[in-house]
């Protein structure tokens, strides 16, 4: 798809009961970027362990994407419950001292960061303080009164630039400490531990990915999956999906209540399927070993 | 023989009922060579179904020449099928597998005005129409619901 020396890429998915979910920030970028695919926010905030919406990181995959991902050759599943275990005991001595020190690196990251902020943050007040005085000075009226406590919540009424130096020198000694977002600096890379059990694909959901269309889950529209024909935040979607076995039975029902409930929400109802393979060469197989993928879209037809 | 004439009849109730409901014309019901049922053909009274690239283009067409372009009715394929019958992904693929995009028809005008231009618009009437069936499914109680299905990824109209 895209030719960038970001293609050379191999994310991390792990596998964690039952689940495939990715941590990584960059990966998450990437895939959405490189392989069109969305996956789903899942995580909480730890302040907020009952939050339900804005999710963060991880995001958890579909069985179908990481198929698709792993079939690409574009990630590899890591089997989190085995591995983590086996590798932080097996790691040595030096490995330790580098994970240590890439800790401290971070730590001192995130304490200039914070340094940074607080300085800018005292700045402003400062500004603040100095245009409140000003405007004070000028016109004694009325509504002032009442509105400052809002300015300057600390009782400071002579601000001075020595009180500005103070709190910078305080904290310096207390370095922040973090939760590093990804453990990817223990683990370098695919293990061949892991020889975890491959998710199960969809022919439709390969077939559809691989013709650049962007999918997530379904429910909302009644589907398998809802089918964007670009990124979720610049497209609505075209199609709610449904994926069937080759012959397995769908019965008319379905079908009118599938095509009236596409029609309601302004998309296409599409179903479609993967034909066994024939031990032929036909034209477009080959997605997920098995052949060609056929796919039907109904409308209403609007009499 | 029995399940024969049980489609030949479900054909004819689903053509007698564009007939008379959906005045539509120059029905006919096709036995096509590789297909266990029959198909109708004919020809709706208005434009049943315009893909929305050649709706644009119509419109830039119509732009163009500052008058509106007549969209006369074309010839589609009606599939007949009963509420309590079970399909398969397999069994449409046969159906759109056996059929042209264009129905057969002896309605010569239609077929020759579509030579003279090459206007882009055109060709949706010709080499670019796509295979689209009208799914018709029967209920015991007469009622007749039509569903249009096309063959491949075809982005829904806006409507």
């Amino acid at each position: 798809m895209a030719s960038d020396s970001e293609t050379e890429r191999v994310v991390r998915i792990s596998k964690i009961a039952g689940r495939y979910l990715v941590f990584d920030l960059q990966d998450v970028v990437y895939l959405r970027r490189h392989h069109n695919i969305c996956a789903v926010f899942v995580g909480t905030m730890p302040q907020n362990p009952t939050q339900n919406i804005f999710m963060g990181l991880p995001v958890e995959l579909l069985a179908a994407e990481a198929s698709v991902l792993l079939n690409k050759g574009a990630a590899y599943i890591a089997d989190e419950a085995v591995e983590h275990l086996s590798r932080l005991s097996a790691m040595d001595e030096t490995g330790r001292k580098a994970y240590l020190q890439s800790l401290k690196t971070q730590r001192r990251k995130a304490q200039a960061t914070m340094d940074e902020e607080r300085a800018a943050r005292s700045a402003e007040a400062k500004a603040r303080h100095l245009g409140a005085k000003a405007k004070k000075q000028q016109p004694p009226s009325e509504p002032l009164v009442a509105e400052e406590p809002l300015f300057d919540s600390a009782p400071q009424p002579e601000f001075s630039p020595a009180s500005v130096s103070t709190p910078t020198p305080r904290t310096v000694s207390a370095a922040p400490g973090i939760t590093p977002g990804t453990s990817a600096g223990l683990i370098d890379g695919c293990t061949e531990l892991t020889a975890a059990s491959a998710p199960k694909p969809s022919p439709l959901f390969a077939h559809l990915n691989s013709k650049g269309y962007f999918i997530t889950p379904g429910l909302r529209f009644g589907g398998d999956y809802s089918v964007y024909p670009g990124d979720p935040f610049r497209f609505h979607a075209h199609f709610m999906a449904t994926s069937y076995e080759w012959e397995e039975e769908l019965t008319m029902l379905d079908l009118v209540a599938s095509g009236r409930l596409g029609t309601a929400v302004k998309k296409g109802y599409l179903l479609g399927g993967q034909r066994p393979r024939t031990d032929g060469g036909d034209g477009r197989g080959g997605l997920v070993d098995g052949g060609e993928v056929r796919a039907f879209c109904m409308e209403w037809a609007g009499m | 023989m029995a399940a024969d004439s049980h489609l030949e009849a479900l054909a004819q109730t689903v053509l007698y009922n564009l007939e008379h409901q959906h005045d539509w014309t120059e029905l006919r019901i096709y036995r096509i060579p590789g297909l266990s049922r029959p198909l109708i053909s004919g020809l709706p009274p208005r434009r049943l179904y315009v893909h929305p690239d050649e709706q644009i283009e119509i419109i830039m067409a119509e732009k163009t020449r500052e008058e509106r372009i007549p969209q006369p009715p074309e010839f589609e394929w009606v599939l007949p099928t009963h509420l309590a019958e079970k399909w398969s992904i397999k069994a449409f693929a046969e159906v759109f597998d056996a059929v042209d995009p264009i129905p057969p028809s002896d309605n010569p005008q239609e077929s020759t005005d579509l030579e003279d231009e090459d206007a882009q618009w055109k060709q949706w009437r010709g080499q670019k129409r796509g295979k689209r069936i009208l799914l018709s499914t029967v209920q015991d109680d007469s009622t007749v619901t039509y569903y249009l299905m096309h063959d491949g990824i075809v982005k829904p109209r806006q409507n």
